[in-house]
C-alpha cells in the first residue's frame, strides 16, 4: 500500500485538486439583492416563438409586462379596461374601443387608433384563423385618433373577454417582436437568450402606476425539481408552478407560498359516441356511476396534498358567478355508484369486476393532456376507487399532449382525463369548443367523442348571442348543470390553482389564477 | 490511409440517407400531428379543423409521405434542412447555435472521463484483488448504475443549495460548468475505468511483460510504456462511443441544468413533432458517429505500428 501511496499519490491529488477547484473557485450567483430591487424569476420552459405572425418574445407563454392588451383580466375572471378605456358593441357584430388616451410605446411613439390597427388587429389576423378574436385583414377600421371599430370574421360576441389574453398584446408598429419587442407595458425589453433568459427593466414613462421593481429576470427552468432548488439556494426570488408535494418543504425553509384562486380544473370527459369496445359509456347510468364512484375529498386530501379543491363546476366558479351553484357535481357515494351500475345490469362477477351478458365492465382511462406527468397519480387513484365499485381500469398514458391527441382522433378510450386552464374571461370558450356541435370553430376530434347533443347546444347557445356577460354566465352554468350533472358526459375531479412561492422579501405579488396575466408593477422587494 | 479516409467519407452519403429515411419514417409513424401540436402551443387551446388544415398546407405535411421526403433529401443536398415548426427559424442556424454549448460541457467531461479512467483503471490492474482495487472497483461499478438525473439532483443539493459553490442550473459564469460536466463524466469514466482494468490485466498477463519484467525494466516502465499502450485500442473504441453520445447532447443532464445545448434541443422538437428539427439532429449525430468511428481507426495506427489502414485485409493485423 505504501508503494501505491508514493507512486500514485501525486496523480490522485492532481486529479482530485482538477475536480474541486473549479467548485471552490466559482461564485456564489447569488445576486438578488432586496434593496435593489433588482428581481430573479424562475418560469418554466422557454416556448416563445420568434418568426412568423404567431412570434410573441416577451408576451406569450412567458408575459414579461412589455405589451399590454385593450382589457385586462382580474384574479375574479373580470375584465378591465387597460388600453381601451371603454367599449360598446354595435350591432351587428363589430365593437367599438375608446383608447387611452396619452400613451406611449417604449420608443417613444403614441398608441392611437392606427398603432392598434396594426400592432393589435391586423397582425392577429395574419395567424392561423386569425386567433381567438377571429380577426381578418379587413376587420379593423379607425374611427378617429382614438376610437377604433373591430369587426370579427364570424359572429363573435366575446371579444372585450377573449382580448384580455396576452397574445392580443398591442405591438409598436414597424417594431420586430422576435428581437426587440417594444409595447406600452410597464416594463421594456433589455436582453434575451434563448432557453435562458429574458431581461427587462422599469419603463420610466409608463402611463399607469410605474413599477417598483428595477428590473427582472426571467430565468427558464424546465424542470421542476431545478427550479424548486434554485428558489432554495437563493438563486431565484420567485417561481412560478411550485410541485404540490414541495410547498411544505418550501415553508419549512422560511419561503413563502401563494395560491391563486381556482383557473385550471381536473377532469374526465365520457366517450359517449364510442364504437365497441369504447362504446359502454352511451348509458347515462353507468357514467353516473362513475362520478358518484369518487371520492373527491379523499382525492384533494391525499393525493393533491390538500392544494387544490373539490369544486366541480368545470370551468373555475369565480367565471360563472352568480351561477355557479347551478352545477351541483357528485357527492362520494358508492353505495349509490353500485345501485346504478346495478339498474344498469352490470352484476358483479367472480372476480370483482362487474358484468353484463358475460362482458366485464372495463374501462379505458386515458391520461396525456397536457401530459401523463401532469396528472400522476390520479389515474391510479381513479383506478382503485372504481374497483371499488366493480370497474375495472385500464390507464394509457401519453408522454404529451400530440400523442394523446391521437387517441382523441381514434376514440380509443372511454374516460379522457385532461387539466385544462382559463386563461380569458370568457367561460363559455371551452365548453364551446369541446362540446358544442352548432358552429363552425369547435374541435371536431372531440365533439364527436363527446358532445352532449342538442340540448346542450340549446343551453350554450345564448352564451354565443348575448353581449352581456351575465347572460352568457347564466348560460354557461346551465350548459355545465346539464353536461355535469344531468349528463355525467364531464365528470369534474377537482379544482386547481396556481402555486408560487418566493422570498419572504417578495411584497405586493397578487397570484393570478391564469398565469398568463400575471401583473408585475405592484410588486417590490423588501430591505 | 488518405484513400482509406476519403472511402470512408464516401460511405458517409449511404449511411446519412439511411438514417434520414428511418428518422423521417419513425417521425410520421409517431401519434400526433405536428401542425395540430403546433397551433395548441401558440393558441393556448385546441384548433378548428380550419386552422389545422391551414397549418398543414402551410408546413407541406398535407403531401405524400414520399413525396416529402424527397422534397426534403432535394433541400437537404443544398444544405437547406428547412425551417423549425416550432420556432419558425432555419434549423441550421438554431442547431449552430447549440453546438456550442454542448461542446462546452462534452469535451471537457470527455477528457475528464479519461484523466480518471486511465489512472484508476491502470492502478486496479496493477493492483489486482487488492485494496485499490477493490476500491476502484466497487466506485466504479457505482458510476456506471447510478441514474444521471438522481445524481446531478444530488450534486446540486450539496454544492449549489447546501454550500453554495456554485449555481444550481443555467449558464451564469465558469463555475456553472462544474456540475454539469461532473455529472456528465461520471458514467463514461467508470465504463472506461473498468474496460482499462480488463485490458490492462490481459496485457499484464502476455509474454512480453512477463519478458520485459524479467529483464528487470522497472514496474512503471513495464506498466507505462509496454503494458499501457497496448491495452489502449479497445479503451479508444469505448471512448470513442462515449464521446459520440456527449458530442450529441445528454437530454437529462441539459433539462436539469438548464443547459441550452442539442439534447434539450432533440427532445423539445420530438415532444412538439418537430420534423425538419428532428431530422437535422438525426443527420448531425450521423455525421459526429461517422466522424468519430473514422477518427478512431486512424487512431489505432499510431497506437500500434502494426497495424495499416487501406491495405489488403484493411483492418488490423
Amino acid at each position: 500500500m505504501t508503494g501505491f501511496i508514493r507512486r500514485f499519490g501525486f496523480l490522485v491529488l492532481v486529479l482530485g485538486l482538477a475536480l474541486l477547484g473549479p467548485g471552490c473557485g466559482g461564485n456564489n450567483t447569488s445576486t438578488s439583492s432586496a434593496a435593489s430591487q433588482e428581481l430573479n424569476v424562475g418560469f418554466t420552459e422557454d416556448q416563445y416563438v420568434l418568426e412568423g405572425p404567431d412570434a410573441g418574445l416577451g408576451m406569450y407563454p412567458l408575459n414579461a409586462n412589455i405589451f399590454e392588451t385593450l382589457t385586462y383580466l382580474t384574479p375574479d375572471y373580470e375584465v378591465k379596461p387597460l388600453l381601451a378605456e371603454r367599449w360598446e358593441f354595435r350591432a351587428p357584430n363589430t365593437w367599438r374601443f375608446f383608447l387611452r388616451k396619452g400613451v406611449k410605446f417604449q420608443n417613444g411613439k403614441p398608441l392611437n387608433a392606427q398603432a392598434v390597427k396594426e400592432g393589435l388587429f391586423d397582425r392577429v389576423a395574419k395567424t392561423e384563423g386569425g386567433g381567438t378574436i377571429e380577426a381578418g385583414p379587413d376587420s379593423a377600421k379607425v374611427v378617429d385618433e382614438y376610437t377604433i371599430d373591430f369587426t370579427p370574421t364570424g359572429e363573435n360576441l366575446r371579444v372585450p373577454e377573449q382580448l384580455v389574453h396576452p397574445s392580443n398584446g398591442v405591438v409598436a408598429p414597424g417594431s420586430d417582436i422576435g428581437e426587440k419587442p417594444v409595447g406600452t407595458g410597464p416594463f421594456r425589453f433589455v436582453d434575451y437568450l434563448p432557453k435562458e433568459r429574458i431581461v427587462v427593466e422599469r419603463n420610466p414613462d409608463y402611463w399607469g402606476e410605474k413599477a417598483k421593481l428595477d428590473r427582472i429576470t426571467f430565468r427558464f427552468y424546465p424542470d421542476a425539481n431545478s427550479r424548486r432548488l434554485a428558489l432554495e439556494a437563493g438563486e431565484i426570488d420567485f417561481a412560478y408552478e411550485v410541485p404540490r408535494q414541495d410547498v411544505e418543504s418550501l415553508k419549512d425553509k422560511g419561503l413563502k407560498i401563494m395560491n391563486s384562486p381556482v383557473g385550471a380544473y381536473e377532469a374526465m370527459y365520457a366517450n359517449i359516441h364510442g364504437e365497441p369496445p369504447h362504446g359502454l359509456l352511451q348509458d347515462v347510468l353507468v357514467r353516473k356511476a362513475v362520478a358518484y364512484g369518487i371520492d373527491r375529498e379523499a382525492l384533494v386530501q391525499e393525493v393533491l396534498d390538500g392544494l387544490a379543491t373539490t369544486d366541480q363546476t368545470f370551468v373555475p366558479p369565480s367565471s360563472l358567478e352568480p351561477y355557479a351553484s347551478l352545477v351541483k357535481g357528485f357527492t362520494y357515494d358508492p353505495e349509490k355508484a353500485k345501485s346504478l351500475l346495478e339498474e344498469a345490469g352490470w352484476t358483479p362477477g367472480a372476480d370483482g369486476v362487474r358484468e353484463k351478458n358475460g362482458r366485464p365492465l372495463k374501462l379505458t382511462l386515458v391520461s396525456g393532456f397536457p401530459s401523463a406527468e401532469a396528472h400522476r397519480p390520479i389515474p391510479t387513484f381513479v383506478q382503485s376507487q372504481l374497483k371499488e365499485i366493480g370497474i375495472e381500469v385500464e390507464i394509457v398514458e401519453r408522454p404529451d399532449s400530440a400523442s394523446y391527441q391521437a387517441l382523441i382522433d381514434s376514440g380509443q378510450g372511454d374516460l379522457y382525463l385532461e387539466q385544462g386552464s382559463q386563461n380569458d374571461a370568457n367561460p363559455g370558450f371551452l365548453p364551446v369548443l369541446l362540446f358544442y356541435t352548432g358552429g363552425t370553430g369547435a374541435s371536431a376530434p372531440y365533439q364527436s367523442l363527446f358532445a352532449p347533443g342538442p340540448e346542450f347546444d340549446r343551453l350554450i347557445a345564448p352564451s354565443l348571442t348575448a353581449v352581456d356577460t351575465d347572460k352568457v354566465r347564466k348560460s354557461v352554468a346551465e350548459a355545465m348543470h346539464y353536461a355535469i350533472d344531468e349528463q355525467a358526459v364531464i365528470i369534474p375531479l377537482a379544482g386547481i390553482y396556481r402555486i408560487y412561492g418566493m422570498k419572504d422579501s417578495v411584497e405586493g405579488f397578487e397570484p393570478h389564477p391564469s398565469s398568463l396575466n400575471v401583473r408585475w408593477n405592484g410588486v417590490s422587494l423588501s430591505g | 490511409m488518405r484513400a482509406y479516409a476519403l472511402r470512408r467519407l464516401a460511405l458517409l452519403i449511404p449511411t446519412l440517407l439511411g438514417i434520414s429515411l428511418l428518422a423521417f419514417a419513425l417521425a410520421n409513424l409517431t401519434p400526433g400531428d405536428p401542425a395540430e401540436t403546433y397551433l395548441r402551443r401558440v393558441l393556448d387551446r385546441q384548433p378548428t379543423p380550419a386552422q389545422v388544415v391551414e397549418t398543414r398546407e402551410e408546413l407541406g405535411l398535407d403531401r405524400p409521405f414520399v413525396v416529402q421526403y424527397l422534397d426534403w433529401v432535394g433541400h437537404a443536398v443544398r444544405g437547406e434542412l428547412g425551417v423549425s415548426y416550432s420556432t419558425r427559424r432555419p434549423v441550421v442556424e438554431e442547431i449552430g447555435r447549440r453546438i456550442p454549448f454542448t461542446l462546452e460541457l462534452a469535451v471537457p467531461a470527455a477528457l475528464l472521463a479519461l484523466a480518471i479512467a486511465i489512472p484508476v483503471g491502470v492502478i486496479s490492474a496493477v493492483y489486482r484483488n487488492r485494496l485499490p482495487d477493490q476500491v476502484v472497483r466497487v466506485c466504479s461499478l457505482a458510476g456506471a448504475s447510478v441514474p444521471s438525473f438522481w445524481l446531478a439532483l444530488l450534486l446540486i443539493s450539496l454544492f449549489a443549495v447546501r454550500f453554495s459553490l456554485v449555481p444550481v442550473a443555467g449558464r451564469q459564469g465558469p463555475a456553472s460548468v462544474v456540475l454539469p460536466i461532473f455529472a456528465l463524466a461520471l458514467t463514461p469514466a467508470a465504463v472506461l475505468a473498468r474496460f482499462t482494468r480488463s485490458t490492462m490485466l490481459e496485457t499484464l498477463g502476455e509474454d512480453y511483460v512477463r519478458t520485459a519484467r524479467a529483464k528487470g525494466l522497472p514496474g512503471w516502465r513495464v506498466v507505462g510504456r509496454h503494458a499501457l499502450r497496448n491495452s489502449l485500442i479497445p479503451v479508444v473504441t469505448a471512448f470513442g462511443t462515449s464521446l459520440g453520445h456527449l458530442l450529441v447532447g445528454a437530454v437529462v443532464i441539459e433539462s436539469i441544468f438548464i443547459w441550452p445545448g442539442l439534447g434539450k434541443l432533440a427532445i423539445d422538437a420530438i415532444l412538439q413533432r418537430d420534423y425538419p428539427m428532428i431530422q437535422a439532429l438525426v443527420l448531425y449525430s450521423g455525421v459526429v458517429f461517422v466522424a468519430i468511428n473514422l477518427l478512431i481507426d486512424l487512431s489505432y495506427t499510431l497506437l500500434d505500428p502494426r497495424i495499416r489502414l487501406g491495405g489488403p485485409g484493411e483492418g488490423s493485423s
